[in-house]
């Protein structure tokens, strides 16, 4: 029980900021993790001890975000993309970096299923394994659709025709 | 024997390879077959990067978040301690039972007269429990409407005659499996409408059953205890249903297996929605 709990505070962080990375509103992102978490220790009979609770915890928040995103398309709510909060601190301008006002916006209009990939595996640091787990999908499937994503960020950002730049690794 | 000069396996470099490569997913030998396509393959090669650069900022972008400060609200413990909190309702059920059973013991007891007001919708559900487990536990070929084998079947129908989802409680930890169910007529001056009786036997051939229908009106008691020569009954009621266990198992026995029933009935972690 204490182990759970233990683990569950450790994947908080993460949980956070993929919710954040989600639904770009902090409040609502606090709200989807609380939620998460309260139904995690609601169902904790139902974990397995042996499976990897942080990508279990992980499949919850998606599915909630899933439901609750469903329901606000259903009431008409929706976020214009003037209110998206980016905060300033978080916008370094170097050179050679790709505008990241631009980059968030760009985001925004994937579709959710290739975010939702697209943030599991960068942002996240999921194996794919893991990632195509959390998001119930073939592995190949998640290949597609990191591509997809890919390919659609550097449409709406406009990078398809920059010249061949050396990137730091 | 004749081997050609071949220090790496045979990779072959497609697609996958290449996001792997971006997202530094790759090991030692395909990151250098990679590398080795990408000095041949110029316009891959500014894929890839761009590719990197995305990665860099998406993780300049989201990467701090995970390094706030946690809100107190999302503290597991607090939220554990909250839910418990929250459960009270079933601890002081289980206290009282306890005390009950243990005042009682060792006679026949008939609680809801000694302890308490007469409340005839427990009463009655309580007695048309009893009334239809006695009546079909002595049952072997139709014990039951609608057997396990046709469970989801059996949930579907029942839930719709009771106009409340329910769902039949498992009892295999307490080495119980569901024989089936069936209808059952409702009782006057309950106001819940039919009834739903589902059997479970053991290995040793004991029955019990468990009896819901929807919350009475007025609600009345949320629980009350039976024992009559042996055959006891746990009752409980809240906004959406009420149950009954009934079986004549040894106390501690009956007491697990109604403990089980609640939980599962009353703590569903997602109840379906259907408003």
């Amino acid at each position: 029980m204490s182990d759970f709990l233990d683990e569950m505070e450790a994947a908080v962080p993460a949980l956070r900021r993929y919710a954040r990375s989600l639904t770009r509103d902090a409040d609502r992102a606090d709200d989807l993790v609380q939620d998460c978490l309260e139904r995690a220790i609601r169902k904790r009979g139902l974990w397995q001890p042996t499976g990897p609770l942080r990508a279990w915890l992980f499949r919850m928040l998606l599915n909630i975000h899933r439901n609750d995103a469903r329901s606000r398309r259903r009431r008409g709510e929706h976020t214009p993309l003037d209110e998206m909060t980016i905060e300033p601190s978080t916008l370094p301008s170097q050179p050679g970096h790709m505008a990241l006002a631009e980059v968030a916006r760009a985001l925004d209009r994937l579709p959710d299923e290739q975010r939702e990939a697209l943030l599991l595996v960068v942002v996240e640091g999921a194996s794919y394994a893991d990632a195509a787990s959390i998001l119930d999908i073939p592995a190949g499937t998640l290949m597609s659709r990191l591509g997809r994503a890919r390919a659609a960020l550097r449409t709406l950002t406009g990078t398809g025709e920059e010249p061949r730049l050396r990137t730091v690794k | 024997m004749s081997a050609p000069h071949n220090e790496r396996p045979n990779i072959i470099v497609n697609e996958e390879m290449l996001l792997g490569f971006a997202d530094g997913r790759l090991d030692a030998a395909q990151s250098a077959a990679v590398e080795a396509y990408l000095a041949a393959h110029p316009d891959r090669a500014t894929d890839v990067a761009i590719w990197q650069r995305q990665n860099a900022a998406l993780t300049t972008l989201f990467g701090p978040i995970a390094s706030e400060p946690v809100p107190a609200r999302l503290n597991p413990r607090r939220l554990a301690a909250q839910a418990t909190a929250q459960r009270w309702d079933w601890t002081k059920i289980a206290a009282a039972v306890v005390l009950l059973v243990g005042v009682s013991a060792g006679t026949g007891w008939y609680l809801r007269t000694a302890t308490w007001q007469e409340e005839p919708a427990s009463d009655r559900l309580i007695e048309g429990a009893v009334a239809a487990h006695s009546l079909y536990v002595k049952e072997t070929a139709h014990a039951v409407e609608v057997t396990a084998d046709d469970k989801a079947h059996l949930v579907t129908w029942l839930s719709n005659r009771l106009g409340r989802q329910i769902d039949t409680p498992d009892l295999t930890k307490q080495g119980f499996t569901l024989v089936g169910g069936r209808l059952l007529p409702p009782l006057a001056e309950t106001g819940t409408g039919p009834a739903a009786q589902f059997m479970y036997q053991n290995q040793t051939a004991d029955r019990l059953t468990v009896y819901i229908t929807a919350a009475a009106n007025p609600p009345g008691k949320p629980f009350e205890l039976y024992n009559d020569d042996g055959v006891e009954g746990y009752y409980w009621a809240n906004t959406q249903i009420t149950c009954t266990v009934i079986g004549d198992l040894p106390h501690a026995e009956m007491q697990a297996v109604a403990k089980d029933v609640y939980q599962q009935l009353t703590w569903r972690p997602d109840p379906p929605a259907r408003s």
